[in-house]
C-alpha cells in the first residue's frame, strides 16, 4: 500500500507533498459531471477518469453524470455528500447555480475539486481547488498563433497587419467567455496591426459556425484570418471558407484540437490551434482531488499544460480521439 | 388564409357555415385584405428594408447564401405543415435530424453512400411510424408523444454514437459522391436549394391538388365530421408522420453532406426553429387551415431575418426577439383579418 501511496505521489508532481498523514484506507472520490455523451470530449474525459481511477489500488470512484441538468447535479451533489465520499470532484453544468451544493459539501467537511470549467468566484470559499485548462492562456496563445500567420515572411510577428473575424463559444459559458478575453486582449498587444473585423457566436457547433461564416465571406471581401473558440467550429468555417473558393486568403486558427482539426492541418487548410487532451484533464482532476484528500498543498488553479500546436510541430502530438 | 379556410371547411362538410364568410369584397374590410396577403407583405417589407440597410444583403450571392441555410430548416418544416394541417404537432423533428444525420454520416465510410442513406431513411421512417401509430391509431395526445419521442431520439443518438462526434474522413469528403446534396450544385444553383424547391412543389401539389390532401385538411378541421364522412382518420394521422420523418431523413443527407461529421446534439432546438416557421406561414396550430407553399414563405422570413441580422452586425440571437415579434404580429393580424377588426371587446 505504502509503495503504490509513493508511486502516485511521484507521479502527480504536485509541488510541496507534504506525506503527512497516509491514508490507509480507500479513497473514494464522488465525480459529478456536466453531460458525458453531448460530445466527444466529455465521453473521453470519463473514460479517462475511469481509467485512471481503476489504474489506482486505493482509490474507488463513484462516477455521476447530470445530463446538462442543474438541479440533477444539485441532487448528486447531495447523495454524494450523504454517501460521505473522501472528496468530490465537480464539472459544474452551470458556475453560477451549483454554488450552494459546493457550500453544503464544504461544510458537511468534504472537499470539493472543480474540473473543466471554473463555478462562480462566490464559491471559491468553498472549493479546495480547481483543476482544468487555463482558457484566458489558451485565447492569448491563439492571438500569438494568428500574429504569426499573418506576418509576412521574414517580419516580425508584432508588425503584422490584417482583418479578422471572430466565431466564438456558446454566449454566457465560461470558456467560451475567457477564451475571447484572452484573444482579444493578447492581439492587441501582441500585433496591433491585426483588426477583428466582427465577432459571432457559433454556440460549439459546427453547422452554425459554417453559416455565421457564410454570412462573413458574403459581408466581407478579404478576410485574412479567422479565430474559432475550438475547432469543431473552426472547420465549420474552414468548410464555407472552401464552399466559397477562399480558403488561400486566409489562416484559420482554433482552439481545443479536434481530428479534424488535426487532420485539416495536416492537409495545410487550417493554421493552428491549441491542443487540450481530455485524457490530460481527466488524470489532473483525479489527481488533484486525491492530493487534496492526502493533505498535500495543491495551487488554487491547478492547470494542465494546453501547447499550440501548428503543421510544424503537430508530429509530437498524436491525433485528437474526438 | 381564410379562403384556404373556407375550401377546407366545405370540403370537410363539417365546418361551422358562419366561421369565416366567404362573402364579396364589399364586406371585407381592408383589415382582412392585408391580413389574407400579410405574409406576402411582411416578407416584402424585410426584403425591402434590409435592403436598405446593407447593400450585399439584395445581392444574388447572399440570396443564394439564405436560401442554402433556410433549406434543412425548410424542408423539415414541410413535412410538419403536413401534420400541423391534420390538427397535430411534431416536436420529434429536431433530435430526429440528429439522430438521421448522425447515422448516415457513421455509416457513409462504413458502408458506402447509398446504403448508409437507404439505412437512415428507414430508421428514420421507423420513428416516423412509432409517432403516427402512437397518435393516429392509439389516438394519443401528440404534444405528448412527440415531446417524449424528442428526448427518446437524443438518448437513442447518444446510445448509437457513443457520445462520439462522427465525420466522414478527409480523404473521402473530396471524392464521395455524396457531397452533391450539400455541396453540389446545378447550373450554378445549390443542390441544398434545389432539393427544398422540388420537395416543396411536390408536397404542396399532394396537399393541394389531390383526394389525399384534402383528407387531410378535413381531418385537421374538424375530426368528427371527417370520420362520419369515411375519412380513416388513424390513417391520414399516421401517414402525416411518415412524411415528416421522410422530410428529416432528407434533411439529414442535407446537413451530413454539407458539414461532412455530425455532433449528437445538432438538430438541438430546430423543433421551435421549424414550428415558427409554419406558425409564420400562417398554418393554424390547431389544423385544417394553411398551406405548404406558405410555410416556404415563412421559413424563408426566417432565414432573412438571420441573415439581414448577421449583416447589420447584430449577434444571431437578436433573431429570436425579432421572430416573436414578427409571429405574434402575424397571429395578430391572422386573427384581426378573421373577425374584421384590430381590436375587439371579445375574443
Amino acid at each position: 500500500m505504502k509503495t503504490i501511496l509513493t508511486a502516485l505521489v511521484a507521479t502527480t508532481a504536485l509541488t510541496g507533498a507534504a506525506f503527512a498523514e497516509s491514508h490507509t484506507d480507500t479513497i473514494t472520490v464522488g465525480i459529478t459531471q456536466n453531460n458525458v455523451g453531448v460530445d466527444s470530449y466529455q465521453t473521453t474525459y470519463e473514460q479517462a477518469f475511469i481509467e485512471a481511477a481503476e489504474g489506482m489500488d486505493n482509490v474507488e470512484a463513484v462516477v455521476l453524470d447530470a445530463g446538462g441538468d442543474v438541479a440533477r447535479q444539485i441532487a448528486q451533489m447531495q447523495d454524494l455528500i450523504q454517501q460521505q465520499v473522501d472528496v468530490i470532484v465537480i464539472w459544474p453544468t452551470n458556475g453560477q447555480a451549483v454554488v450552494p451544493a459546493v457550500r453544503a459539501a464544504s461544510q458537511a467537511n468534504i472537499p470539493v475539486v472543480v474540473t473543466n470549467s471554473n463555478i462562480a468566484e462566490e464559491g471559491f470559499d468553498f472549493i479546495a481547488s480547481f483543476s482544468g485548462p487555463n482558457n484566458v492562456q489558451q485565447g492569448a496563445s491563439s492571438a500569438e498563433l494568428m500574429c504569426e500567420a499573418l506576418a509576412d515572411d521574414g517580419q516580425d510577428p508584432s508588425e503584422a497587419t490584417g482583418q479578422i473575424v471572430q466565431i466564438s463559444g456558446q454566449p454566457g459559458y465560461t470558456t467560451a467567455i475567457e477564451r475571447q478575453e484572452g484573444f482579444e486582449d493578447r492581439l492587441a498587444e501582441a500585433c496591433p496591426g491585426v483588426e477583428i473585423l466582427e465577432t459571432q457566436p457559433g454556440d460549439w457547433n459546427r453547422e452554425k459556425s459554417q453559416r455565421v461564416m457564410e454570412n462573413f465571406l458574403v459581408k466581407y471581401d478579404q478576410i485574412d484570418g479567422v479565430y474559432s473558440g475550438d475547432d469543431n467550429m473552426g472547420v465549420g468555417a474552414l468548410n464555407a471558407a472552401k464552399a466559397a473558393d477562399r480558403v488561400g486568403e486566409m489562416a484559420l486558427i482554433g482552439a481545443t484540437n479536434f481530428a479534424v482539426g488535426y487532420e485539416a492541418m495536416a492537409a495545410g487548410e487550417y493554421y493552428g490551434s491549441i491542443y487540450q487532451s481530455p485524457v490530460d484533464d481527466a488524470q489532473n482532476a483525479l489527481k488533484t482531488a486525491i492530493a487534496v484528500v492526502n493533505g498535500e498543498e495543491v495551487p488554487f488553479l491547478n492547470y494542465f499544460e494546453t501547447p499550440k500546436i501548428t503543421r510544424d510541430n503537430m508530429d509530437e502530438f498524436s491525433k485528437p480521439v474526438f | 388564409m381564410s379562403k384556404v379556410e373556407t375550401e377546407t371547411a366545405a370540403s370537410a362538410k363539417g365546418h361551422a357555415p358562419d366561421e369565416s364568410a366567404p362573402g364579396p369584397d364589399t364586406s371585407r374590410s381592408w383589415v382582412q385584405i392585408i391580413s389574407a396577403q400579410g405574409i406576402l407583405i411582411a416578407f416584402a417589407v424585410f426584403l425591402l428594408g434590409f435592403g436598405l440597410f446593407s447593400d450585399r444583403f439584395l445581392s444574388f450571392e447572399n440570396m443564394e447564401s439564405v436560401l442554402r441555410s433556410s433549406s434543412i430548416i425548410g424542408v423539415m418544416a414541410l413535412g410538419v405543415t403536413v401534420v400541423v394541417l391534420s390538427g397535430n404537432l411534431d416536436l420529434s423533428v429536431g433530435s430526429m435530424l440528429s439522430f438521421g444525420t448522425v447515422m448516415v454520416v457513421d455509416l457513409h465510410d462504413k458502408i458506402g453512400a447509398a446504403p448508409a442513406m437507404g439505412v437512415m431513411m428507414v430508421a428514420v421512417l421507423a420513428l416516423g411510424c412509432i409517432n403516427g401509430f402512437l397518435v393516429g391509431i392509439l389516438k394519443l395526445n401528440s404534444l405528448i408523444v412527440t415531446l417524449g419521442m424528442l428526448s427518446a431520439i437524443q438518448g437513442l443518438t447518444l446510445i448509437y454514437s457513443g457520445g462520439q462526434n462522427v465525420d466522414i474522413a478527409p480523404s473521402t469528403q473530396s471524392t464521395t459522391w455524396f457531397r452533391v446534396f450539400g455541396r453540389g450544385d446545378i447550373a450554378g444553383l445549390d443542390m441544398p436549394i434545389i432539393i427544398f424547391a422540388v420537395l416543396a412543389i411536390l408536397l404542396h401539389c399532394a396537399i393541394a391538388f389531390t383526394a389525399y390532401g384534402r383528407r387531410v385538411y378535413a381531418v385537421g378541421g374538424n375530426p368528427t365530421a371527417a370520420v362520419f364522412s369515411g375519412i380513416r382518420r388513424g390513417r391520414v394521422v399516421f401517414s402525416t408522420y411518415v412524411i415528416s420523418a421522410a422530410c428529416v431523413g432528407f434533411a439529414s443527407i442535407i446537413l451530413g453532406s454539407r458539414v461532412m461529421g455530425s455532433q449528437n446534439n445538432v438538430g438541438q432546438g430546430y423543433e421551435l426553429l421549424v414550428l415558427a416557421g409554419v406558425i409564420l406561414g400562417g398554418t393554424s396550430l390547431l389544423g385544417g387551415s394553411g398551406s405548404i407553399f406558405k410555410t416556404v414563405v415563412g421559413v424563408l422570413i426566417l432565414g432573412f431575418i438571420q441573415n439581414g441580422l448577421l449583416l447589420m452586425g447584430y449577434p444571431y440571437y437578436a433573431q429570436w426577439i425579432v421572430t416573436w415579434i414578427v409571429i405574434i404580429l402575424a397571429v395578430w393580424l391572422d386573427i384581426a383579418g378573421k373577425r374584421g377588426r384590430l381590436f375587439s371587446p371579445i375574443a
